[in-house]
């Protein structure tokens, strides 16, 4: 009777483990592989309308990508560089700046309401002003590209190297919401140290070593 | 199937009878034989590997803020630096503080200094961990309760209007106030009352040569040394490269004249006269072995013989027996008086006929003006010992109304606690401005905590005319308050610190230079760190010298002389919450994590003493005394016991729960106990100072023991001698010669033996054609100050392992500075060697690992790959220089503030991983990238390691080997240069230059060979 139980309690499990495997079977990836990782952000930033559609380059945004290991996530200052003049869509502003003529009254200041998460973020009301009481709050992105903590990659050398974003971010001109388009496992480093220093980069030589110290210390 | 069993098998009659209930079997017993082995293997299997597939699922979120607003210049990732003063003692070293994403982590030596010129002392190093300590006050205190700013200003301010009333007396006691700024705002809050003093207390004074230059010079002045200028130097017990005034100021002028070269075979001539072995005997070319009591006698013998020389009179008094040979003193006095000019005595004593003569030595000598600075004076100790000592009796007879405290713990420093401490409570308002609750905060009324010098802007003079500001380089941790805004506020003047400090060097500091607009001066300032300005002359008249009298101090008897000595690291008390500095092994006894009482080999002898059994020092009325371990101290003077001050201080009991809690493991700090023990009692006043040399100690062996958590036989590169094969019984890990034979030939001190010709068991595979990072120590100018530690220690987020794990031989220190000992006690020779990780091209360790977890960079560097390792420990067995350290627990944190002192390059190791100094490959890599970016190959000097970049000696020199325009190159080619253990082949990268000790005329005797 009571190995019944178990077998009927372990064939559960079983299925309860499949079941969550199985959603995710199609990206299945050894342990410490993302590869694929797209998880939903705070705010509904799309990457393919600013740097695909808008053609903003890479280093507006991530400006420290050539002066540091890091290429930073913007401030919420240079999103207001251009977001307090564009507080929504092109079509619905559009669309407000008709109806507006048509009805002989002043255009109404329309702002979306992913935009308005950038405001509050600043502690700022719909007509930019500071709203009373509030204190900015940073926005709680969350992280994409995650390496170990005993890995040690620095923007600045391969910006320097003139490696493109792309290399090892993937297309993210034409992603809708940011996911790691590579593995960035070791062995995906190392192949393209071993390639460059035997190929150079945009013709030109580079010496990319694969010293264990190169990257771990 | 289950079948049922033809037998039934019962233990009791109760149970065979049905009378015992189920609830009694015990649960264990509910499931018999239902659940099988089999069965349990497989549920355990089947769960395991669920468990695994499920790892392959996502690792946890982690989210990246952003700044709302990012701050101009700021870039995440990069550390910014700040010019600024280090205050960790009064002698104001150039201080760059490196600040990554907000935090101070990483201080550096500030090279364009002219005091510290890039140095900065393991003190100095340790200062953010002081910052990150969550042990420090966060609010005010009201009689010992968290109060508000608001609720204790007013309290204060209360009872300051009833003093100002009543016209009571206001005593204001800090340690040295080398801040003009911080001065004015003192003497402004107490121009406000009639009876008014501000009184400054040195926990460790020098108020005897302030009083002496009173008497020979008419000005209360304290010398600036200059010791790069001194041929000879003559000192008397003063640990200048250690402790004394401004050590990092002293070695980095000391070393200047300690490099012989081929084409320039000179050097100083360095004669130190000492009681205990302080580091600067260590480095002294000739050590006297001379008590404290005779200082006199010698300086009264000196003074006589240098009156000859100068044809003059010999100043008045009678003449004692010489405790030093009439050769020596012979010697002594021609050394002096040929150098003439160019030459100093120095004399830590506290008595004041005593620093007199050694004024007169000076004057005489011609050292003043060029050596022995006073038209520039420091002011670096401004203790008054009399004006302290009038105060304990105003206290003691009940007349002060008001007493406030900054900068020093009164109680904890001052002889006769409990009388003193029953005189404060006599006081109407007691306050304290300590970061924490010390001895004398726990008896004052307020407690209004100041900020960590990091959080606040404060300035310093450390030399009359050199102006520096500090910075704060984080906001305020806690609700503490800056001193500057704690005075204004009860002046009545609510200005911020920066306010003051501005309006300040607007009116006072600004006109001392030539005219400039202040917004360019100050910006200036700001940016340098420092400002040199003019100096009015504080009215040094002509030598007197009726006050000059020989003194006799007639034999010593058989009682002990207690020496009071500062250690360190960690001077008076104000550093002991610090575990970096309490963990760092004295450069001389390799004793961590408490104090000691030295003794001479012989005193240890004669009375059966192995260190540490305990033994009790006591005075000889009885009044005073104080039970420690022993420590046998070779060097020491047979009459002289030494104990170091600034331990037993109030709270250190927290340290009970550092480094790893095992089985065997054993706190820290016993219960009830503390670390180390105060003998602050037997420091004695006398003459008006406060004397550190207290004759008339009794010393007895108590029975019981306490042990030492010494380095000093941990991780010898020595091998036991009777396993030694025959002519390696010595290794010669340190190489020494004299300076007359080096004149000769500079490669002597060269050891004859071991050619190994070019037999290879290690293939040539390391090209190295690119850079090949190397490094040369020049033992001469190292004097085992032991800052590169402490730097490599904050760099390197090496962790603090506790009292027990030190004991295990399990300190984790990435560099150690070996010891060594020759000679014998009249005459002992010692050398400090720092040794760290040789990065050997034929590194053994890495063709033991199984893992190739270490294993050779292309640029020379023996590489350690932390999530590589799985912690076999063959690669330390087989390293011949003992660098390498395993993490044998998971060393935690004090808390989540202390670990924002972590620094974020280098990777912080779990347990069962071995580590070692990497050469601080972090900044190779930093350094290199830089280049890369500027399109330029690295230029030397651009990467410095951070042992390098502390060392006040500059005897660190790191770089690229293949480089032929770099100085470790050049220094390569020295003929003073070896290697340890060259014999073995294992070509390290590290080098060493030899020891030359300068000998003077006694030189000639046999070389001495060294032990450990």
């Amino acid at each position: 009777m009571q190995q019944r139980v178990i077998t009927v309690v372990l064939l559960i499990g079983l299925c309860f483990g499949l079941m969550t495997l199985g959603a995710g079977m199609s990206s299945w990836r050894l342990p410490d592989n993302e590869q694929g990782y797209a998880p939903k952000q705070p705010i509904d930033y799309s990457h393919r309308l600013h740097a695909g559609e808008l053609g903003i380059d890479c280093m507006f945004c991530h400006s420290a990508a050539d002066k540091s290991r890091h290429a930073g996530i913007p401030s919420s200052d240079v999103c207001m560089k251009c977001h307090q003049v564009v507080t929504s869509s092109y079509e619905v502003l559009q669309e407000e700046m008709i109806a507006a003529d048509k009805e002989k009254r002043k255009p109404q200041q329309i702002v979306s309401d992913e935009l308005r998460k950038l405001y509050d973020t600043l502690a700022l009301d719909a007509t930019l002003q500071p709203r009373e009481g509030a204190t900015p709050e940073p926005i709680a992105w969350i992280r994409v590209h995650n390496l170990p903590d005993h890995v040690h990659f620095d923007h600045r050398a391969h910006v320097a190297a003139g490696i493109t974003c792309q290399k090892c971010h993937g297309p993210v001109e034409s992603m809708q919401r940011v996911e790691q388009f590579e593995s960035l496992t070791m062995g995906w480093c190392v192949n393209c140290h071993r390639e460059s220093t035997k190929t150079g980069i945009n013709g030109r030589a580079v010496v990319a070593k694969t010293d264990c110290a190169v990257c771990h210390y | 199937m289950n079948k049922e069993p033809n037998k039934t098998y019962w233990k009791s009659l109760a149970e065979r009878d049905g009378c015992i209930d189920a609830s009694e079997i015990g649960p264990h017993q509910t499931w018999p034989a239902a659940f099988s082995r089999r069965q349990f293997l497989e549920a355990a299997g089947f769960t395991l590997s669920l468990a695994t597939l499920s790892g392959c699922g996502r690792a946890p979120e982690v989210t990246a803020l952003p700044f709302t607003v990012q701050p101009e210049g700021m870039i995440p990732g990069r550390s910014q630096i700040y010019a600024s003063t280090c205050a960790g003692c009064p002698a104001a070293c150039g201080l760059l503080v490196g600040v990554r994403d907000g935090r101070p982590l990483k201080m550096e030596g500030m090279p364009e200094h002219p005091l510290s010129r890039g140095g900065l002392c393991a003190i100095g190093q340790a200062l953010p961990l002081a910052l990150y300590d969550s042990h420090r006050l966060k609010q005010p205190l009201a009689n010992r309760k968290a109060a508000s700013w608001e609720d204790v200003d007013a309290a204060i301010a209360r009872q300051l209007s009833d003093i100002k009333n009543s016209g009571g007396a206001v005593r204001f006691v800090t340690s040295t106030v080398t801040s003009p700024t911080l001065q004015a705002t003192i003497d402004a809050f107490l121009a406000q009352y009639e009876d008014a003093k501000h009184v400054t207390f040195d926990a460790i004074s020098c108020s005897a040569i302030l009083e002496s230059h009173e008497k020979t010079h008419g000005a209360r002045v304290l010398p600036h040394y200059q010791l790069d200028q001194a041929d000879v130097i003559v000192s008397f017990g003063a640990d200048f490269l250690g402790t004394w005034i401004s050590p990092v100021e002293f070695t980095a002028a000391w070393q200047t004249r300690r490099a012989p070269t081929e084409k320039h075979p000179e050097m100083s001539y360095h004669v130190q006269l000492e009681g205990r072995l302080s580091l600067t005997g260590a480095n002294a070319d000739r050590r006297y072995r001379l008590s404290p009591a005779e200082y006199g006698s010698v300086l009264s013998h000196l003074a006589v013989k240098l009156s000859k020389l100068a044809e003059q009179a010999s100043p008045t008094g009678t003449l004692g027996a010489s405790p030093i040979a009439e050769h020596d003193l012979d010697e002594l006095a021609e050394q002096l008086w040929h150098a003439g000019g160019a030459s100093v005595v120095l004399c830590d004593s506290q008595d004041v006929p005593v620093q007199v003569l050694v004024n007169f030595i000076n004057h005489l000598l011609g050292s003043y003006g060029n050596t022995v600075d006073i038209e520039r004076p420091s002011r670096q100790r401004q203790g008054d010992d009399a004006e302290v000592l009038e105060l304990v009796e105003e206290l003691k007879a009940g007349q002060v109304a008001a007493l406030f405290v900054a900068g020093t713990d009164l109680t904890h420093n001052l002889p006769d606690r409990e009388a003193l401490a029953a005189g404060i409570g006599k006081a109407q308002l007691v306050v304290s401005f300590a970061e924490r609750e010390d001895d004398f905060a726990s008896l004052a009324h307020f407690v209004c905590p100041d900020h960590h010098p990091f959080e606040s802007w404060m300035d310093a003079e450390p030399i009359a005319g050199l102006v520096s500001l500090s910075q704060p380089t984080i906001a305020p941790l806690g609700g503490t308050r800056s001193i500057l805004e704690s005075l204004a506020s009860w002046t009545g003047n609510r200005d911020s610190a920066y306010a003051i400090l501005h309006a300040h060097w607007r009116a006072h500091i600004l006109p001392r230079v030539a005219s400039q607009p202040f917004q360019t001066f100050w910006d200036k300032a700001v940016h340098d760190g420092f400002v040199e300005t003019n100096v009015s002359t504080p009215g040094v008249g002509e030598f007197h010298s009726d006050a000059v009298a020989l003194v006799d101090a007639g034999p010593i008897g058989d009682d002990f002389t207690l020496s009071l000595y500062s250690k360190i690291g960690l001077t008076d008390s104000r550093h002991a919450h610090n575990p970096w500095l309490q963990e760092l092994p004295d450069p001389t006894t390799k004793v961590t994590w408490d104090n000691y009482v030295c003794v001479s080999p012989a005193t240890a002898e004669k009375l059966s003493l192995a260190d540490g059994d305990l033994v009790r020092v006591e005075t000889s009325e009885g009044h005073n005394h104080v039970e420690l371990p022993a420590l046998v101290q070779a060097g020491q003077h047979d009459r002289v016991v030494a104990v170091a001050l600034g331990y037993g201080v109030r709270g250190t009991d927290r340290f009970a729960d550092i480094g790893p809690k095992w089985l065997e493991g054993r706190a820290t700090v016993a219960p009830g106990e503390l670390v180390g023990k105060n003998a602050a009692s037997f420091i004695e006043a006398r003459d008006g100072a406060f004397q550190y040399a207290v004759g008339g100690v009794r010393l007895t062996k108590i029975g019981g023991r306490r042990d030492l958590a010494s380095t000093q036989q941990h991780h010898t590169l020595e091998v036991p001698r009777n396993v030694a094969p025959h002519g390696a019984e010595v290794r010669d890990i340190i190489q020494e010669t004299r300076l007359s034979e080096f004149a000769e030939d500079s490669h002597a001190g060269t050891p004859h033996v071991h050619a190994h010709g070019d037999k290879q068991l290690w293939p040539e595979d390391h090209p190295k054609t690119g850079h090949a990072w190397g490094m040369v120590v020049d033992l001469n100018k190292c004097t085992g100050c032991s800052a590169c530690l402490i730097a490599c220690q904050a760099e390197n987020n090496v962790p603090v392992v506790g009292k027990d794990e030190v004991r295990r031989a399990r300190e984790m220190h990435w560099i150690r500075i070996d010891r060594y000992y020759s000679g014998d006690d009249d005459d002992l020779g010692v050398a400090h060697q720092p040794m760290m990780c040789h990065h050997c091209d034929h590194a053994p360790c890495e063709t033991v690992c199984p893992v190739l977890a270490t294993v050779h960079g292309d640029e020379g560097l023996n590489e350690q790959a932390y999530n590589r390792c799985v912690g076999t420990r063959y690669c330390a067995n087989n390293c011949p220089y003992k660098v390498r350290r395993f993490n044998w627990f998971k060393y935690e944190r004090e808390d989540a503030l202390q670990s924002l002192v972590l620094n974020p390059d280098v990777t912080v190791r779990t347990r069962g991983v071995m580590e070692k100094c990497s050469m601080c490959v972090q900044r190779i890599e930093e350094g290199k990238i830089a280049a890369r970016q500027r399109g330029e190959p690295v230029v030397d000097g651009d990467i410095q390691t951070a042992c390098q970049q502390s060392c006040p000696a500059q005897a660190i020199v790191f770089g690229d080997m293949n480089d032929p325009a770099s100085k470790v190159h050049g220094a390569l080619a020295d003929p003073r240069r070896y290697r340890v253990l060259e014999e073995f082949n294992f070509r390290p990268s590290v080098a060493y230059l030899r020891v030359v000790k300068n000998r003077g005329a006694a030189e000639g005797g046999e070389r001495a060979s060294q032990t450990s």
